[in-house]
């Protein structure tokens, strides 16, 4: 009975030891071969730690001189930090006051509008691609930021609405009663009661919409052709493509531009969790 | 006394307002209405028309484009392949993320730490993983070649994408299953988590054991989280794009139909053969959904 617990404990160590390895593995890999030099890189077997170690890669992302690598990097890293930004402090702000809507005010039309709004959860990008990038450039918003910001938007906001939504139901009516009480109009309520009591819930909404906005690819591909507006994505993709840099700094860049989302993932992860796991129970 | 209060707590609100909640909702409809459900009509109307920005104007087509894709023997490669990433994709991230929301179920020391690095890569955007994972595979200096040469399960180094078109697409799907796992483990483990513990305890009391408490009880009562895991990696392998852009580019061997449409509107512009295979994507998508639910959804109460 003694021996048989033991194995089972062990097989089960055995089994968090490969899905760190798993979750964790090709990041490692990628700081790896960042941190060395390309022969260091190319050594067959492969070296498990960096040797030769070398900062030479992010020197060279760090110069700013002229049109090179370093600056299209750090342009791209903006844009998308702009974009993905000022899409989750819209998506945000719009996903408040509907959630609300939705969750504590009564009016006709209410479940068509929230079963609309929701059943886009479902489209997949094939559906609106085409038809926004000629709508965008129609209205002459290819190329700008507003233009993907807009896109972001409306792409990120059923889903805001739904964990918003959740959380929003999930708050005891009784804490807003006392604000009507006192004659505040649901306005008020919101901005008052609301708001202040749902930090987790708009917490773990923004980052997850803002590490959507981050990820985003196929949209700025299309709609933003030049650095101006090209987001991290679009450059390391054309960079990996065109195969003229060298791995050990592809790897670099790789590392800064998972930097970012990867730190939210780890510092913030209990909001993530709570608000994949929010949105999933109904 | 307290019903009193909320009568005339919700009374004013209501009268005061009427179209209080459509000023609200008024921001969400518009973007909605113009950026989502807008394009969804512009999509399913004129995959029945020529459309060609080079040659206007738009004139009606009938099943032309439905016609000319069906002929495309691209088009018929790449519907095959994406079969494929959704087999691979769909089975590989339901079975992991089972597995992953199992182990993270008990309460242990490590829970914390091994869900922070489990939720990792589905934060990463998909093209940076990719470019990672290429270099993984690398046919001269992989890691992946030198861990199988030195481990003696291969005899040299092989190129792993571009030659064999099932070892190509599987190792592609493999990147973006590294994704789409985390989602998976979190809604399987939300589902397991509402399982009420005093089915196992009563299980436990008539003797059960592991294997058939899990066969028994925890199988059955998760379908509910598989089936929505199962509905999120389907849609995700179904417009699996970035991850075959990076690793494979053009090349028909691994083509996705995300990436076909992509180059028919974009490259070719040949938007209503574009429209005409998003509207037949966008509905498989729906189908194989539906399909899904049917199968694995089953409503549990407690």
């Amino acid at each position: 009975m003694r021996g048989r617990s033991g194995l089972r404990r062990g097989g089960r160590a055995l089994l968090i030891a490969l899905i760190l390895v798993w979750s964790a593995f090709p990041v490692y890999w990628a700081l790896n071969t960042s941190m060395t030099t390309l022969n260091g890189a190319q050594s067959v077997p492969a070296h498990f730690v960096p040797s030769p170690f070398t900062a030479h890669n992010y020197g060279t992302l760090l110069n700013q001189t002229g049109g090179g690598v370093g600056n299209q990097f750090w342009r791209s890293f903006l844009n998308a930090t702009i974009e993905s930004g000022l899409a989750t402090v819209l998506t945000v702000a719009i996903a408040l006051f509907a959630a609300y809507a939705f969750a504590r005010l009564e009016f006709r039309g209410k479940r068509i509008i929230l079963v609309a709004v929701l059943a886009t959860l479902l489209l997949p990008v094939y559906a609106t691609l085409i038809p926004l990038y000629r709508i965008m450039s129609s209205v002459h918003l290819v190329n700008t930021y507003l233009g993907i910001i807009l896109v972001y938007t409306s792409g990120f906001l059923p889903l805001a609405i739904w964990i918003m939504y959740n959380y929003f139901a999930s708050v005891p009516r009784e804490l807003e009663e006392a604000a009507f009480v006192d004659g505040a109009t649901p306005v008020v309520a919101l901005w008052r009661v609301m708001i202040p009591v749902s930090g987790p819930g708009i917490a773990a909404t923004s980052i997850i919409v803002f590490l959507m906005g981050w990820a985003q690819f196929i949209f700025p591909l299309v709609l933003s052709s030049d650095l101006a507006t090209q987001p991290v994505t679009v450059m390391v993709a054309a960079l990996y493509g065109q195969r003229i840099v060298p791995f050990t700094l592809l790897n670099a860049i790789g590392v800064l531009a998972a930097a970012l989302p990867g730190v939210i993932a780890l510092v913030l992860n209990r909001y993530i969790v709570q608000g994949v796991m929010a949105g999933s129970i109904k | 006394m307290s019903g009193e209060r909320t009568q005339t707590g919700r009374k004013r609100p209501r009268r005061r307002g009427r179209f209080l909640p459509y000023i609200l909702l008024s921001p969400l409809v518009l973007f909605i209405g113009a950026l989502a459900l807008y394009p969804t009509i512009v999509t399913t109307v004129q995959a029945f028309f020529t459309v060609d920005p080079v040659n206007p104007p738009t004139r009606f087509a009938g099943l032309a484009n439905f016609r000319a894709l069906i002929h495309n023997p691209f088009v018929r490669q790449s519907a095959v392949n994406t079969a494929l990433y959704i087999v691979v994709g769909v089975g590989l991230s339901t079975l992991f993320g089972l597995v992953i929301a199992l182990v993270l179920q008990r309460r242990s020391r490590w829970r914390g730490v091994v869900l922070a690095l489990v939720v990792l890569p589905w934060a990463l955007p998909g093209v940076v993983e990719a470019v990672i994972w290429g270099w993984i595979y690398d046919a001269t200096f992989g890691v992946l070649n030198s861990v199988l040469k030195s481990t003696g399960l291969i005899g040299s180094y092989h190129v792993w994408i571009g030659i064999g078109r099932v070892v190509s697409i599987v190792l592609i799907e493999l990147v973006q299953v590294w994704q789409v796992t985390p989602l998976a483990a979190l809604l399987i483990l939300a589902a397991l988590q509402s399982i009420p513990q005093e089915i196992y305890e009563a299980a436990r009391v008539d003797g059960a054991g592991s294997w058939e408490k899990f066969r028994r009880i925890t199988l059955p009562l998760v379908r509910p989280g598989l089936a929505v895991a199962m509905v999120e990696s389907l849609i995700l392998s179904l417009n699996v794009f970035d991850q075959v852009y990076v690793l494979n580019g053009f090349a028909p061997g691994g083509a996705s139909i995300m990436l076909q449409t992509y180059q028919i509107s974009f490259n070719n512009l040949n938007f209503g053969q574009g429209y005409a295979l998003s509207l037949l994507a966008t509905f498989a998508t729906m189908l194989l959904s539906l399909l899904i639910l049917a199968v694995v959804y089953r409503r549990v109460e407690f």
